[in-house]
């Protein structure tokens, strides 16, 4: 009995070790970022219409005790869809790839006009069930090759440059981050969509603005401008500085947070109002002994020329998107949420509404504080 | 020492266990493609529909005290009646069991363990399954209280996790769907409450039978509860359209959280391993109750010899349908169509003629 324990205990030590079949996180790739260019050798066809990018740290180049120099990896090739490509590397990487931590998908501009790849491609991410559902989307002005070739020297980490750019400028409203999921989502609802825009300049990424999609296919770039104050009517008031010239005097004014409220209602047609709350203080001024901040006259006369600032750069940016009939900051979606059954009679012709619908905006700012000087 | 009583406590815990199991995942989609935004009506009108028959089955035990169900439905209709409604009863169990178990292979398979074949998921469940299955109902009844708060644990988990990120406006327009649908809604949420068939079973061992109904109930309530949450965490964390794509977004909805401070991703395989916990707790119960089943049917002193041999049973049975959609074409109708017979009309049934019984005996 004894000796059987015994004999068992060892077969078990050699069989349960869980070892046998073991990967080693340096026998891994993890491709971080993923840029999608079209491919217009091959016009006409079905397949192969895709040049798709990896990029992946060099795992051995991380940490204290790397052993190699260079920090990451880039590898491109032609092919039908994402995941085709990791198959058609496998003939020049040593081992497979892992795609758990996709964390960049950077299309390039000229994908944007094919409607059925944008689609497809949208589709295999969503279906897939190893990527995170968080990937970040941008659009590339050029090509997304380049952009990820541009980065591609420059200081690593595990995540990923341009993943942390995004991430970090969360508190930005110069651009608007879109994960796959809100993506997605925003097709679903309104057929439109406004994701960040990556440039190159002077040889490095910059991201500045967005880019409106809507049907699945590039409608139109937007400005950091514009894509602040759209960011502001989508409620998504984060910490921002505004510069306005007030009596000749130019004024800092950092928002810190803010809300909006929107209704949309028929009456002689439909009718939208959005009303923004603003609140925040007062960055810089000017140094002079006859002016001062410390003064509630003042401060509300300040408030009045910031309020009629962002007012102004709305009512353009609406008309704007009327003009290019994009209806990015949810007019429709509220219809649908909040006025249902007005929402059925109206929605068939939304495309028409749209640039005909009367808007009511209201800014309202509050200097809550003036900073340490009077 | 084996009392072979459990407390109403136990009683509670194994509805809730029981119940909450592969249905929670695959719900909130379910349903919003039949009613849309308003799918949460049918879980509560599902769980509404559940009581009457709690409360016959509470009324059918006081009649006879200290009697099961097995006893109670040869006396009341008979045993060859009695007997192919058993039978009916057991190839349901089967079907569910294959059902849960296939499930739990698919979803096991997709999110965590990609490599690993179907086959090896199912029988190594199913036999870790069949070692609790072959105890008596007290231990079950145990178990069942230890997993009551992980169940807990995983809804909040859920909540904790999904509610910084949500966009709560999603859930409206309430009260908009179609109500023509509304049946169909109800028949697929109440499919989500298989299960509850257990109480049958612990009913007569309960060592406070006044109060049962009460616990019975209120572990309803929970089950509801559960429901809801998961269905309006997942609608508002996807959106009505969103929701509809997925086929398991209980567990999508996870994977869309990046907790602060980005310390940790892809949450899926935490709420994974959980849910695993509740698919075992729930497996067990039908388990133990395709072998009592059984052992009446053949009337033997114990149900325990009917837990191994059903393994092979179940496992070819699940293994039958192609692919995913097929299960959950096929399997979920004929469980459907098999639960009223064994969860609406068997009760009814077994009530009536019960009642008719004591009315002849009295005269």
């Amino acid at each position: 009995m004894r000796r059987k324990l015994l004999i068992m205990s060892i077969i078990s030590l050699i069989l349960m070790s869980g070892c046998w079949d073991k990967e080693e996180i340096e026998q891994r790739l993890f491709v971080t970022d993923i840029g999608i260019d079209l491919n217009e050798e091959a016009k006409g066809s079905d397949v192969d219409r895709l040049i798709v990018t990896y990029q992946y740290p060099n795992i051995n180049a991380i940490g204290k005790n790397a052993t190699e120099e260079q920090r990451t990896y880039l590898i491109s090739t032609i092919s039908s869809s994402i995941f085709q490509a990791g198959r058609e590397f496998r003939n020049r990487v040593p081992f497979p790839f892992y795609y758990k931590h996709v964390k960049v998908l950077i299309v390039g501009e000229s994908l944007l006009k094919e409607e059925e790849l944008v689609r497809q491609i949208l589709d295999e991410l969503n279906r897939d069930t190893k990527t995170n559902k968080k990937i970040m989307i941008l659009v590339a002005e050029g090509k997304a090759r380049d952009i990820l070739q541009a980065n591609y020297s420059e200081d690593q980490h595990t995540d990923g440059v341009i993943y942390s750019s995004v991430r970090d400028n969360r508190s930005s409203a110069r651009f608007t981050p879109k994960t796959l999921t809100d993506f997605i989502s925003d097709f679903d609802i309104s057929n439109t969509t406004i994701v960040p825009r990556i440039i190159l300049e002077n040889g490095k990424f910059k991201i500045s603005g967005g880019c409106i999609i809507k049907n699945y296919k590039f409608l139109e770039w937007v400005d950091e401008k514009e894509n602040r104050v759209i960011n502001f009517m989508n409620g998504e008031v984060n910490l921002e500085t505004i510069d306005v010239v007030h009596n000749d005097d130019l004024i800092i004014y950092t928002i810190i947070r803010g809300d909006t409220k929107k209704d949309a209602y028929i009456e002689n047609g439909v009718k939208a109002s959005i009303n923004v709350e603003i609140e925040g203080y007062l960055q810089g001024y000017t140094m002079n002994d006859k002016k001062t901040a410390y003064d509630n006259k003042v401060l509300l006369e300040m408030e009045n020329t910031i309020e009629k600032e962002i007012k102004a750069e709305m009512e353009k940016t609406i008309d704007k998107l009327q003009e290019i009939n994009a209806d990015i900051i949810g007019i429709g979606e509220h219809m649908s949420k909040f006025h249902p059954r007005d929402w059925e009679k109206i929605q068939d012709s939304w495309d028409n509404i749209f640039p005909e619908i009367e808007f009511d905006v209201t800014v309202n700012v509050h200097i809550r504080r003036t900073g340490l000087t009077k | 020492m084996q009392r072979n009583t459990i407390s109403n406590q136990h009683i509670k815990a194994l509805l809730v266990t029981t119940i909450i199991g592969v249905g929670m995942l695959s719900l909130p989609s379910e349903l919003a493609m039949i009613l849309e935004n308003d799918g949460w009506i049918a879980i509560i009108l599902a769980g509404l529909m559940l009581i009457p028959f709690l409360i016959i089955i509470d009324k059918l035990f006081s009649m006879f005290p200290n009697k099961s169900i097995f006893e109670i439905g040869r006396e009341v209709m008979g045993p060859t009646i009695f007997g192919i409604i058993l039978i009916i009863q057991a190839i349901y169990t089967i079907i569910v069991l294959a059902y849960t178990v296939r499930i739990f292979g698919e979803v096991i398979k997709v999110y965590i363990l990609e490599t690993t074949p179907i086959e090896v998921i199912i029988i190594t469940m199913l036999l870790a399954t069949a070692y609790l299955s072959r105890s008596k109902i007290e231990v079950l009844g145990r178990m069942a209280v230890m997993i009551y708060p992980i169940i807990i644990g995983l809804v909040v988990f859920l909540l904790a996790v999904t509610l910084p990120d949500m966009d709560y406006t999603n859930i409206f327009p309430i009260f908009n769907a179609d109500y023509k649908q509304l049946p169909r809604g109800i028949m697929t949420a109440v499919f989500s409450y298989t299960g509850y068939e257990i109480i049958f079973l612990c009913y007569n061992y309960s060592d406070d039978n006044k109060n049962t109904l009460k616990y019975v109930l209120r572990g309803l309530i929970v089950v509801t509860c559960v429901y809801l949450i998961v269905f309006f965490t997942s609608l508002s964390s996807f959106g009505i359209y969103q929701l509809k794509r997925e086929i398991w977004p209980s567990v999508a909805v996870v994977k869309e959280v990046n907790l602060p401070g980005y310390f940790l991703e892809n949450l899926d395989g935490i709420m994974l391993a959980i849910w695993v916990i509740a698919i075992y707790a729930s497996l067990t119960s039908i388990f133990y109750i395709g072998g009592a089943v059984l052992s009446n049917i053949s009337k033997t002193k114990t149900h325990e010899l009917f837990i191994l041999p059903l393994i092979p049973i179940i496992y070819t049975v699940a293994l039958l349908p192609d692919n995913l959609v097929q299960t959950n074409e096929i399997m979920a109708r004929i469980i459907s169509y098999a639960a009223i017979i064994a969860r609406v009309i068997l009760p009814i049934i077994i009530f009536i003629s019960a009642i008719i019984r004591k009315r002849r005996s009295r005269a």
